[in-house]
């Protein structure tokens, strides 16, 4: 039996924002499940704390709303105790970068098979509009009356330097765009990371859809994914134009094919046996 | 019959090589030993000290009483000479001015056997030679212990060592009877005892950093990881270490952090979460001195009230303590039942002294361990139309299901939610949902193990304490009962939480209450106040991050009781 639309509808009711980036983010990401034919019981998201991590709420699928910025550690013990699902990051521009930056960082370097998606709006919607690692330098906000005075994130460069094995970047508006870039993450093996933007219309009056249309562009067949010094070069350029795609990947071993090689798996099913301690005993005799 | 033998050093001078192998050495020959050590924080250098308590029936609280000191340099027996009894006699390297030492030394004998490295195996052979105790049976045990290429020097340093100690006349009065030669008995420290409860009680995921007292947890699972088939994670920090282990019960393994005061404070939210989305989890905290980083490898009970009330919110958790190494098995074997069970945070609460310490116990029993588990089963979801994670239920225990095993789906979130575990916001939904979890709180009270009372209380005094002191106290018991200064004793396993009519019942009978615990602030003195509603009339507590010693307690103890 195929999976269709029907099998992810939610009957929560939403709660974002009228015309917020979010919405297409969920839309995507349901398109993007039923294509690839996963069905609800088969995929979990995990997810942390504010607006765009409610988006598996409105989804009718398994879901770890856990706490802001340990969505990461959560889905990486979710993914190695049953490694026969599909683990699914939500997180947005605080939860993933600023919360969450050890994890971030730590993440890259497990490589564990799991799709990080963040929702980077340039800003905290759900506090009411402060300043996240991603908001330009110079920013005023609510409580930088003076202008953001640290430098913004580029969590791109940070991920590409440390041969995150999957990294893509896509817009919210442009469905179909991100449907794909979101197929290819989550079919990739080992972590992909996916840098979404998204205008926060409530509290963002520069980084609006017009905006986007005219700063994004799509990268083409000819640019090279596996080079990772080009794929540096691209993000650390000094430019206005934000590239759209994928944008570094690397086929490094996964974290489970190694770290689950020893062990019967997925570690959900195995029996409960007290005599397993019995066998051990041996050493100490 | 017993002897005290304390072999003293630097860090890195092999100490704790020589107390295994007589640890082993008395436990094949059906004796018993129990081994506590004093270490510094350091990789190398300084004064480090391990107690080595020797006889044929087990002794298994800490004494300060030396029987032998075996000094591995002179600034060892410079620092140890004003504990030394006026019967003490020492074994040390050359040079030694101790009126009572042996007629030989440990680094000549080294030497003439091939390396200076070989001190500890002379000096196991010597203690041996004096307890009585076969030469052959300190030969296997060289044998096992060492590689091939150090097997020689080694088994000539025992040879040298056990002919010297043979001839050293005033030893004779250290001999010790026989073993029983019951055969099978484990020498094994409350750490390692802690890691096979972790397998007995299915442990599958362990995510921790590592942290003094607690990293041997995590060491030996990862030994153990390919035969007990663990994952062995090692975090970037606490907060992810109970992060993971939340999200491994959900995905439906049994999981572990192991950690200390410190690192236990970095999972303070994450402890929370597993009270909102009702996740089991299972937490060994081995104790040390606080507050902030202490004293890293010393022993204290400082956080009975931190583990008590850690995490914003009201949620119900159970706090267990071993008192000895067989209950760091047990104990945390039940852990992971009563974790999947009431779908709560169960910790183990250990320390310094327990989990550092060695003895030689009889081989745990697995048979009383629980052999299933509470998840729904596939069948049982199958006949389910609609799963709700957060059923309510007069218990307050809603059936969980692991995602992926059904067709149904499973969702947990850290936000107030419905029964569905969706997002919610509605008065009447937040009220059925805290209502949910204080009656799980209640039904984790009602199925606490009440506690127990060794000793008649009425108008006599009581000691309450928990964990690492109780086989100290028990001894410190009997010898004040020899001196008709008896007094009842109440050793809290289930600490937390207490059931408060049995508790308040003991407590009120006693003439005199008195607290013990080896912490600077008294925990359980407040748990006392609290439960029993009675201050207790003395509090005896030990602030320098080293355990209780019998002779120590009975003095405190002998003021206190008239």
């Amino acid at each position: 039996m195929s999976v269709t639309e029907k099998d992810y509808e939610s009957l929560v009711e939403n709660q974002w924002c009228p015309g917020c980036g979010n919405f297409g983010i969920l839309t995507a990401v349901k398109r993007a499940l039923v294509e690839l034919q996963l069905s609800p019981d088969r995929v979990v998201i995990a997810s942390g704390i504010g607006q765009g991590p409610k988006l598996p709420h409105y989804l009718h699928v398994n879901t770890f709303n856990g706490l802001h910025g340990r969505e990461v550690p959560s889905a990486e013990a979710i993914k190695l105790a049953a490694d026969d699902m599909t683990v699914i990051v939500d997180a947005g521009d605080g939860g993933a970068y600023a919360e969450g930056g050890n994890h971030f960082t730590h993440a890259i370097r497990r490589n564990i098979d799991m799709t990080l998606l963040v929702h980077d709006n340039f800003c905290y919607g759900l506090t009411k509009g402060q300043p996240s690692p991603t908001t330009e330098h110079g920013t005023v906000t609510k409580i930088t009356p003076d202008g953001v005075a640290a430098q913004s994130l580029n969590p791109l460069a940070l991920a590409i330097s440390q041969g995150c094995s999957f990294i893509a970047q896509a817009m919210s508006a442009r469905t179909d765009h991100l449907v794909d870039v979101l197929k290819k993450a989550v079919l990739h093996k080992g972590f992909s990371f996916v840098n979404i933007y998204q205008p926060c219309v409530t509290w963002d009056r520069v980084h609006t859809y017009q905006y986007y249309k005219e700063h994004c562009y799509e990268l083409g067949p000819e640019y090279d994914a596996k080079n990772q010094m080009k794929a540096l070069e691209l993000v650390l350029s000094p430019s206005d134009k934000h590239p759209l795609g994928v944008i570094y990947e690397n086929d490094r071993p996964t974290y489970e094919s190694q770290v689950l090689a020893h062990v019967p798996h997925p570690l959900r099913d195995q029996p409960l046996d007290p005599k397993l301690a019995v066998s051990l005993f041996e050493e100490f005799v | 019959m017993e002897l005290n033998i304390r072999i003293a050093g630097a860090a890195g001078q092999g100490i704790q090589t020589a107390s295994n192998l007589l640890g082993k050495i008395l436990t094949r020959s059906g004796l018993f030993a129990y081994c506590t050590n004093d270490a510094e924080s350091r990789i190398r250098g300084g004064l480090n000290f391990n107690h080595i308590r020797c006889s044929e029936k087990p002794l298994t609280g800490v004494t300060n009483r030396i029987d032998i000191l075996v000094a591995l340099n002179q600034d060892a027996l410079k620092a140890l000479a004003p504990s030394l009894l006026p019967d003490s006699a020492v074994i040390c390297e050359e040079g030694c001015t101790h009126p009572r030492t042996a007629p030989f030394n440990l680094a000549t004998l080294a030497k003439e056997a091939g390396s200076e490295k070989a001190s500890s195996a002379v000096a196991v052979a010597a203690i041996s030679a004096i307890m009585g105790i076969e030469k052959p049976a300190v030969d296997e045990i060289v044998r096992e212990r060492f590689e091939q290429k150090f097997e020689q020097v080694n088994l000539k340093a025992v040879a040298l060592g056990y002919e010297a100690a043979a001839k050293w006349p005033e030893a004779k009065r250290f001999a010790i009877p026989q073993g029983d030669g019951v055969k099978g008995r484990l020498w094994i420290s409350g750490g390692e005892a802690v890691a096979l409860g972790a397998v007995a009680g299915g442990a599958k995921f362990i995510a921790a950093y590592p942290m003094s007292p607690s990293t041997v947890v995590m060491t030996m699972l990862a030994e153990w990881s390919h035969k007990a088939g663990i994952v062995v994670e090692q975090v970037e920090d606490e907060v992810s270490a109970l992060n993971m282990v939340a999200g491994a019960w959900y995905a439906g393994a049994r999981a572990l952090t192991a950690t200390s005061g410190g690192g236990f404070a970095l999972m303070v939210e994450a402890l929370s979460l597993t009270g909102m989305i009702e996740s089991p989890a299972v937490i060994i905290l081995a104790q040390r001195p606080g507050p902030s980083t202490g004293l890293p490898t010393r022993t204290a009970q400082g956080e009975l009230n931190f583990a008590r009330h850690a995490g914003h919110g009201y949620f119900a958790r159970i706090l267990l303590a071993p008192k000895n190494i067989p209950e760091c098995f047990s104990l945390t074997a039940q852990a992971f039942d009563l974790a999947e069970k009431y779908q709560i945070p169960v910790f183990v609460m250990t320390d310094q002294l327990l989990m550092d310490a060695q003895a030689t116990v009889a081989p745990f029993s697995v048979n009383d361990l629980p052999t299933s588990r509470h998840y729904l089963s596939p069948s049982e979801l199958s006949a389910i139309e609609t799963y709700r994670r957060y059923e309510p239920t007069d218990n307050g225990i809603s059936p969980m299901a692991a995602p992926g095993v059904s067709k149904h789906v499973v969702v947990a979130d850290s936000d107030e939610h419905s029964e569905e575990g969706h997002i919610v916001e509605a008065a009447d939904a937040a009220e059925l949902m805290a209502s949910k979890r204080v009656r799980k709180g209640e039904t984790v009270l009602a199925a606490a193990e009440p506690p127990v009372v060794d000793g008649k209380v009425n108008r006599k005094t009581l000691v309450v304490s928990w964990g690492s002191t109780y086989d100290t106290i028990r001894e410190v018991k009997s010898i004040l009962t020899a001196k008709k200064k008896d007094f009842a004793h109440l050793h809290l396993k289930w600490l937390w939480p207490l059931q408060e009519e049995p508790f308040k019942d003991i407590v009120s009978r006693a003439s005199k209450v008195i607290a013990i615990e080896n912490s600077v602030a008294c925990d359980v003195a407040s748990v006392i106040r609290e439960i029993a509603l009675r201050k207790p009339d003395a509090v005896i507590t030990r602030r320098d991050g080293r355990p209780f010693d019998v002779e120590t307690l009975v003095e405190s103890l002998s003021r206190e009781i008239k």
